[in-house]
């Protein structure tokens, strides 16, 4: 994968310019400074169209003028961007663009900040001569309920219908008729819906695509950019906000390519309303929502806490490093309690998350661009981290990269997979454990035909869903010794060519899982993943802890257990045995209402801290817009706090905090406030990334031993050695359950959740993404709803002992027999409420009526 | 009976319906006796040979080396395709329709064989779908050809093999353009695509692609039958061969003549054709089809009809398609029509040929409708020059070169009909613009 | 000087869009892939498309080819029909419309039970193809027959000429539309004598005086 690229010099209106050869020329001379205009070029929209002309220029020995944007730069080339020749025809394309375009600037949202009037200022002929009547079209029309299309704007450019074939790779938008009667839409007028399709609006080079958010809501010279990190989910997107009078009013993207290749998704884009929803918690509160001053809530939570010493848990959820650095701070060193957690289930013991930190098994976002294979496992990127399948799609699409898929249920990545293996839910330990086996060994079981596609492959990136789970997770590390020939043999390598290298990538369960974990926010490990002399109870353990009284106070940060975690109804009797809840929250949720103290926390347009990506990279995120209300940031609260409770932070600012934190974190030391900069730096590229530790256990061979799945304790797995565990029945008896055979006329099926993308406060407390707000739907195979007779559409009751929700059925012809699919955190019916930590099997009713 | 001046090669028993049928094409004309030669005892390189050295050009329109074109596909074991383009849309050309039609047979054993010159395995027929008649024979004629053994699988046993499918377009003269053709027959719009790549290296379906037109193809087989030398006794040295030229519009007897190029297009025009009218006389001709630079009638008629004359004159021979206009007919609405044409055929991927042909149209309109001024030809001259050489394929420049011939040659009667048209209408449209919102472009 | 500036001034004429306060609604569902149990694709016409993509190395090769069995069947590109053959193509409906609109005889509107395209282009227009244009217009007038003038439809020897149903007639007099329709309409043969087929190679047609 690594030719080197030949450096060429081509010769650009005199000046020498160093390119790489093939470069096309546009992007060469660009690094000459030489600026030539264009409208459609865009290279992440895939091969160059050569459509709008704009880019024309002359070169050398070629009589026809020739466009920049499509013609790679060949050594000793000589390029003019400024003769008479090139004017006149840059002189002819904006006089053209413009015979049809309107001049309705003082009214467009785009005048401004408009790619069409700079380029007419700086390379059009200064007059018109068209006195010609211009197109109609209806206008404004709604392209879809967060996208306005002006199409008489349009200059046909290419860019949006290109984002949605090439891209999005949807294929709803679409140019219908020909020539100047073409215009940019979709099927039968239908809306375009896409989780992406809002980046159109940036590509859009005039006032044609316009968010309706945004409309007449700024001029570009009353507004303000200002950069930060999205952390609505574990992509980390870059955004760059738009202020206006303190108040975010848009937000676009800022390209990073190391993060998200410049898109941004719909839920990023548009959930910016949220932020001044109705039910934003923006003072401290007490028990039954009485407004209280900060210092009278700290003084209270202190009070409540400290009676309460040793027999206080933490789970922190949305936060930042150094919110979560303090938090740790505060349970462990003023409360003297071991139990804080960072996951909303058990997940892999300490040693597992040192092997997956290591930095040499670490898969990069960008590793996925030159991916020989990438091996889905156990998540959906587009509900989880929806920047990552815009990704996985680029490796396919413009790599040639190949894609094995090993989920519960079906993907949106399924159609371009070249493997596609299904196993039932709570199987995933297993099915990997198969693979492992297939691939080590040869072995043919459930798992053989993906242990095919990942054959001869130079490079391999797994991206792994957390929601694997804990023995999944340590099966998945041995998978990954299986492939990576290099490193220590544990199998037979089996024809699997010998340069074969791997790379992990997480999809973790919230947006910073990775810092948090990193500042010490889990049971078994300290900041920098330090061991610890006494080792604290999870997620789950906290939960039973609290039911039997064994701990009596909780501090809840930026989690939601009564809608985000499974067994709702075990965690609300958790929650109501706690006797002192301290809970920080950006909206009043059903948890918040629990809480005896209540902080507001901000959000990612306010807030000042540092974020850690999955791959390693830090970020920043940087307050952009006014805090509402009398929300103090949540560093200094919890400085604050444990200041109270006699434990002494030195924290007196963000700068601070985040110095507390790289001073705790020996692999963070390096990391500066500068060099994060504008686009982050992954910790493992620094000096101090080498201060990783080890996984405890002294030699390499141990290392392999423990992650090829012998007993590890600390993690809990209970399985054999991949190799030995093929031919064992055990393992033969529940590869043939991962394929999810329901016996004929089983009452019940086995129930699996995901998580959709647009569950929650998101379309719940947004207005203009509350069209998209899910209703619980039950997924069933063809094969399941006909033994059952049920047909889309009709109204079914799912019940797991005495817990029950309601849904509507939906029959898909991806999902094997046996198992069902139910959303997690959908208000009123919550699949969430089913679940209680063992794979689940419910029932089934028709009901006779919809509600209404 | 053909005219003295005719040469029938291509058209040779062409009235004889029976030719259409497989029987009757190897009864009339000894027909695939060529490509069971070709398959069973030549080699690749020496039916390649053959075209190369019997000149023949493209007759779609380029007029480009059929053979050195053929030459140009790499070797080797990739999937290589050969597409005909039966695509004929320019107004004034109707040849290839009359060749399909007539001798279906004719241009399979052509296809046949330039396949096996290019070491092709499969090869569509893109034919306009206004030929829905020509297609329905195509279609019968290859099945007849695959039950015979001609296509298919082992072809007549030599274990070569060759797929023949007939692919109906839905009306888009771009089509015809050789790489809006690729992306129509791949099942998108037919935008042209941005060359290079030039489709003999990166076509269909990414692979290296052989396109040639009806006409050219149906001239393969006679020129491995007979050879390079029996081909160059017709024509002349840069364009050897016969053609077949479409003649229409003011004449007596359009329809189409094969002749041996180099005729006097006089000869074309009034001994084939039958001359203009009776009491009219020829005022200007487009030589090559509507794309083609105007000749007036002096220029025009002591030409020989060759390639190399009509590039020397200004202008082209194209496709072979002469439009005959004579004197009741009027330049500026003539120009109008042509532009009005590309215009609507326009695909509007490229902003010059999208934007430019429909201002054309526009400033054309105004100039009959009388409300244009001597200031709007210098525009639309310009407006021409501005199209010419920016965009991406040729169909922008196929109006501004004959548009800007007609203004340049016919300046005097475009200037009539605006002061005609003005004394009418009393005013000057530059000088009473309408202010009103609609028509400054400027929606609310 | 008093600046002259509104920088952030707030319009009540244009206000903030109800997307902010409310949200919008779709207008309708959007649309994907659909799924071959949703369209209710006629039987033969799903086998049809198949055949057609079969032959081809690329399945959406066959798009054209496939919208034409579409307004074979429901007399124009219905964005049913266009749901069904995409559900069997396995391609988004926006994709076949893309196409369909691209092209002149595929029709996204509805048109009449027969079609009549005259051809207006430079060799027609010369010898009368606008008059002829206006008379199919007018014979047409109130019944199911479509007319639309077109352009070149490469049979300019028999110029003035129509298609009618896609076959070609000419060269045409005005007189002959209204007989034309009628015979169309009373399924009987269209025009035999003017039939593109009956006419003779231009050589061998005698020279008219």
């Amino acid at each position: 994968m690594s030719h080197e690229k030949r450096e060429v010099t081509v010769t650009i209106d005199g000046r020498e310019v160093t390119a790489i050869e093939g470069e096309m020329l546009h992007d060469a001379a660009r690094k000459g400074d030489v600026e030539i205009p264009v409208f459609c070029y865009e290279p992440k929209l895939g091969a160059p169209v050569g459509a709008c002309r704009m880019c024309l220029v002359e070169i050398e020995g070629i009589p026809k003028l020739q466009t920049s944007c499509s013609t790679p730069v060949r050594d000793g080339m000589v390029v003019h961007t400024r003769t008479d020749q090139v004017k006149k025809a840059q002189n002819a394309v904006v006089e053209f663009l413009l015979v049809n375009h309107p001049l309705d600037c003082p009214v467009c949202d785009k005048g401004g900040e408009c790619p069409l009037q700079d380029i007419t200022q700086g390379w059009g002929p200064g007059k018109s001569r068209v006195i010609d009547e211009k197109r109609h079209f209806e206008k404004p029309i709604e392209l879809s309920p967060l996208v306005a299309i002006d199409r008489e704007r349009c200059i046909l450019c290419y860019r949006c219908v290109r984002f949605s074939q090439e891209v999005s790779e949807d294929a709803q938008l679409q140019l219908l008729e020909r020539g100047d009667r073409t215009y940019v839409g979709t099927f039968d007028d239908r809306p375009y819906v896409s989780p992406f399709h809002g980046n159109i609006t940036d590509l859009c080079p005039v006032g044609a695509l316009t968010n309706y958010t945004y409309r007449f809501r700024a001029r570009p010279w009353d507004i303000e950019q200002a950069g930060s990190v999205c952390t609505l989910c574990p992509s980390q997107c870059n955004v760059s906000f738009t202020v206006r009078d303190e108040k975010v009013k848009r937000v676009l993207a800022r390209e990073n390519p190391g993060v998200d290749d410049g898109w941004i998704c719909d839920r990023g884009r548009y959930g910016f309303e949220m932020f001044a929803a109705a039910e934003r918690v923006t003072e401290p509160r007490t028990k039954g929502g009485t407004k209280v001053s900060y210092e009278d809530a700290i003084a209270r939570a202190a009070a409540g806490l400290a009676a309460r010493d040793g027999k206080v848990a933490a789970i922190v959820g949305d936060a930042s490093n150094e919110e979560g650095f303090l938090v740790q701070g505060i349970v462990r060193g003023a409360l003297h309690s071991p139990h804080l957690d960072s996951r909303p289930a058990a997940g892999p013991g300490i040693d597992a998350i040192l092997d997956l930190a290591r930095p040499e098994l670490q898969a990069t976002v960008t590793d996925i661009d030159d991916a020989d294979v990438i091996l889905v496992l156990g998540t959906d990127p587009l509900q989880s981290s929806p920047i990552l399948d815009l990704r996985i799609r680029k490796a396919i699409r413009r790599s040639g990269a190949r894609l094995a898929v090993a989920t519960e249920r079906p993907t949106a990545l399924d159609g371009g997979a070249e493997a596609i293996a299904r196993y039932a839910p709570g199987q995933a330990s297993y099915f990997i454990g198969a693979l492992t086996a297939a691939v080590a060994s040869g072995a043919e079981n459930v798992a053989t035909p993906l242990a095919e596609s990942l054959r001869d492959a130079g490079k391999i990136v797994i991206v792994w869903g957390e929601r694997l789970g804990a023995s999944a997770t340590n099966e998945l590390l041995g998978l990954a010794r299986a492939l990576d020939v290099d490193g220590p043999k544990t199998g037979l390598s089996d024809g699997f060519s010998a340069h074969q290298q791997v790379g992990l990538l997480e999809v973790p369960e919230v947006a910073n899982a990775r810092g948090l974990r990193e500042a010490g926010v889990l049971p078994d490990a300290g900041p920098g993943l330090a061991a610890l002399a006494v080792n604290g109870y999870g997620t789950e353990a906290i939960r039973e802890a609290l039911i039997d009284r064994s701990l009596d106070g909780l501090i809840l940060v930026g989690v939601d257990p009564l809608r985000d975690f499974a067994d709702t109804s075990r965690w609300e009797e958790a929650i109501n045995a706690a006797s002192f809840v301290v809970c920080f929250s950006t909206f009043a949720t059903a948890t918040a209402a629990k809480a005896d103290v209540l902080f507001p926390l901000e959000t990612h347009a306010e807030k000042d801290g540092t974020v850690t990506h999955p791959d390693g990279r830090l970020q920043r995120v940087r307050p952009a817009a006014g805090r509402p209300g009398d929300i103090r940031p949540g560093w200094q609260t919890l400085a604050n706090l444990s200041l109270a409770l006699g434990h002494d932070t030195g924290v007196t600012s963000q700068p601070t905090a985040f110095a507390a934190l790289t001073a705790a974190v020996p692999f963070y030391a390096s990391i500066t406030e500068s060099n994060i900069g504008g686009r982050g730096i992954r910790w493992q590229e620094t000096e101090s990334g080498a201060s990783v530790p080890d996984a405890g256990i002294a030699s390499a061979d141990a290392r392999s031993r423990r992650v090829s799945g012998e007993s590890t304790p600390a993690s809990g797995t209970s399985t054999a050695a991949p190799g030995a565990a093929t031919d064992s029945p055990d393992t033969q008896r529940d590869s043939a359950s991962a394929e999810a055979v329901a016996a004929p006329g089983a009452p019940e099926l086995t129930l699996g959740t995901y998580r959709d993308l647009w569950a929650g406060p998101i379309t719940e407390l947004n207005p203009p993404l509350k069209f998209l707000k899910p209703s619980q739907r039950l997924e069933l195979s063809p094969e399941d709803a006909e033994r059952l007779e049920l047909a889309p559409g009709d109204p079914v009751r799912v019940s797991q002992g005495d817990k029950s929700i309601d849904a509507t059925v939906t029959v898909h012809e991806r999902i094997p027999a046996g198992v069902c699919f139910l959303a997690e955190g959908i208000a009123g019916a919550n699949a969430n409420a089913l679940l209680n930590g063992h794979q689940v099997n419910v029932q089934i009713e028709k009901r006779s009526e919809v509600p209404a | 009976m053909p005219h003295a001046l005719e040469t029938r090669v291509l058209l040779e028993h062409a009235e004889d319906p029976r030719l259409a049928t497989l029987q009757g094409y190897k009864e009339l004309v000894d027909g695939y006796s060529t490509l069971e030669k070709a398959y069973r005892s030549m080699e690749q390189d020496e039916v390649l040979k053959a075209l190369e050295d019997s000149g023949l050009r493209g007759r779609g329109g380029a007029g480009f080396a059929m053979g050195k074109k053929a030459s140009f596909l790499p070797r080797g074991d990739m999937e290589k395709y050969l597409c005909c383009n039966a695509d004929e849309s320019e107004p004034g050309a109707f040849k290839d329709r009359e060749l399909m039609q007539r001798n279906p047979h004719q241009l399979i054993e052509g296809i046949a064989i330039a396949a096996l010159a290019a070491g092709i395995g499969r090869a569509f027929i893109f034919i306009r779908g206004e030929y829905d008649r020509q297609a329905d024979i195509l279609d019968a004629a290859v099945l007849e050809a695959y039950e015979a053994g001609y296509l298919g699988e082992d072809i007549l046993g030599t274990h070569r093999n060759l797929e023949l499918v007939v692919h109906r377009g839905a009306g888009a003269y771009i089509c015809g353009e050789e790489t809006a053709l690729l992306d129509a027959l791949e099942g998108k719009r037919g935008n042209p695509r941005l060359k290079p790549p030039f489709p003999a290296v990166q076509g269909l379906y990414g692979g290296p692609t052989l396109i040639n037109n009806v006409e050219t193809l149906s001239n393969v087989p006679r020129i491995v039958a007979k050879g390079a030398d029996w081909f160059r006794q017709y024509g002349t040295e840069q364009s050897p061969g016969t053609k077949v030229v479409s003649i229409s519009g003011g004449v007596r007897r359009p329809g189409n003549y094969e002749i041996s190029l180099g005729l006097p297009t006089r000869d074309l025009i009034y001994e084939l054709a039958g001359g203009p009218l009776p009491g009219r006389s020829v005022k200007a001709i487009y030589p090559g089809g509507s794309s083609s630079p105007v000749l007036t009638a002096a220029e025009a008629m002591d030409l020989p009809y060759s390639f190399e004359a009509m590039a020397e004159a200004g202008s082209m021979l194209g496709s072979g398609s002469v439009i005959v206009a004579d004197d009741t007919v009027s330049i500026p609405h003539m120009a109008l029509r042509t532009a009005r044409f590309y215009h609507h055929e326009s695909c509007g991927k490229c902003t010059p040929c999208r934007e430019g042909t429909n201002w054309t149209v526009k400033m054309l309109e105004r100039v009959v409708r009388g409300e244009a001024t001597p200031m709007d030809l210098d525009i639309i001259s310009s407006v021409q020059e501005n199209i010419m050489g920016h965009c991406l394929c040729v169909l922008g420049d196929s109006m501004a070169m004959p548009v800007s011939a007609m203004v340049r040659k016919f300046r005097g009667e475009f200037e009539q009909v605006m002061a005609a048209g003005e004394a009418e209408h009393g005013i000057d449209p530059h000088l009473v613009v309408d202010l009103s919102p609609e028509a400054l472009g400027a929606a609310s | 000087m008093t600046p002259v500036d509104g920088a952030g001034a707030s319009n009540p004429n244009l206000p903030v869009d109800r997307a902010v306060t409310v949200g919008r609604e779709p207008s309708s569902s959007p649309e994907q892939i659909p799924q071959l149990a949703e369209v209710d694709c006629p039987p033969e016409l799903q086998e049809r498309i198949e055949a057609l993509m079969a032959r081809y190395p690329e399945r959406k090769s066959a798009s054209i080819p496939a919208l034409w069995a579409v307004q074979e069947r429901y007399g124009w590109c219905t964005p049913e029909g266009i749901r069904q053959a995409a559900a069997v193509m396995r391609v988004t409906p926006a994709y076949l419309e893309s196409v369909a609109s691209f092209y002149d005889l595929l029709h996204t509107s509805r048109v009449g039970a027969h079609r009549i395209e005259v051809c207006t282009n430079i060799s027609c227009w010369m010898r009368g193809g606008d008059e002829l244009l206006d008379a199919f217009r007018a014979a047409a007038e109130g019944e199911d027959v479509f007319v639309t003038g077109f352009e070149c439809l490469g049979a300019c020897d028999i110029a003035p000429m129509a298609s009618i149903d896609q076959r070609y007639f000419g060269p045409l007099v005005p007189g002959e539309a209204q007989t034309a329709i009628d015979q169309l309409l009373s399924e009987d043969a269209v025009l035999p004598e003017k039939s593109l087929e009956r006419r003779p190679l231009a050589g061998d047609t005698e020279v008219p005086r």
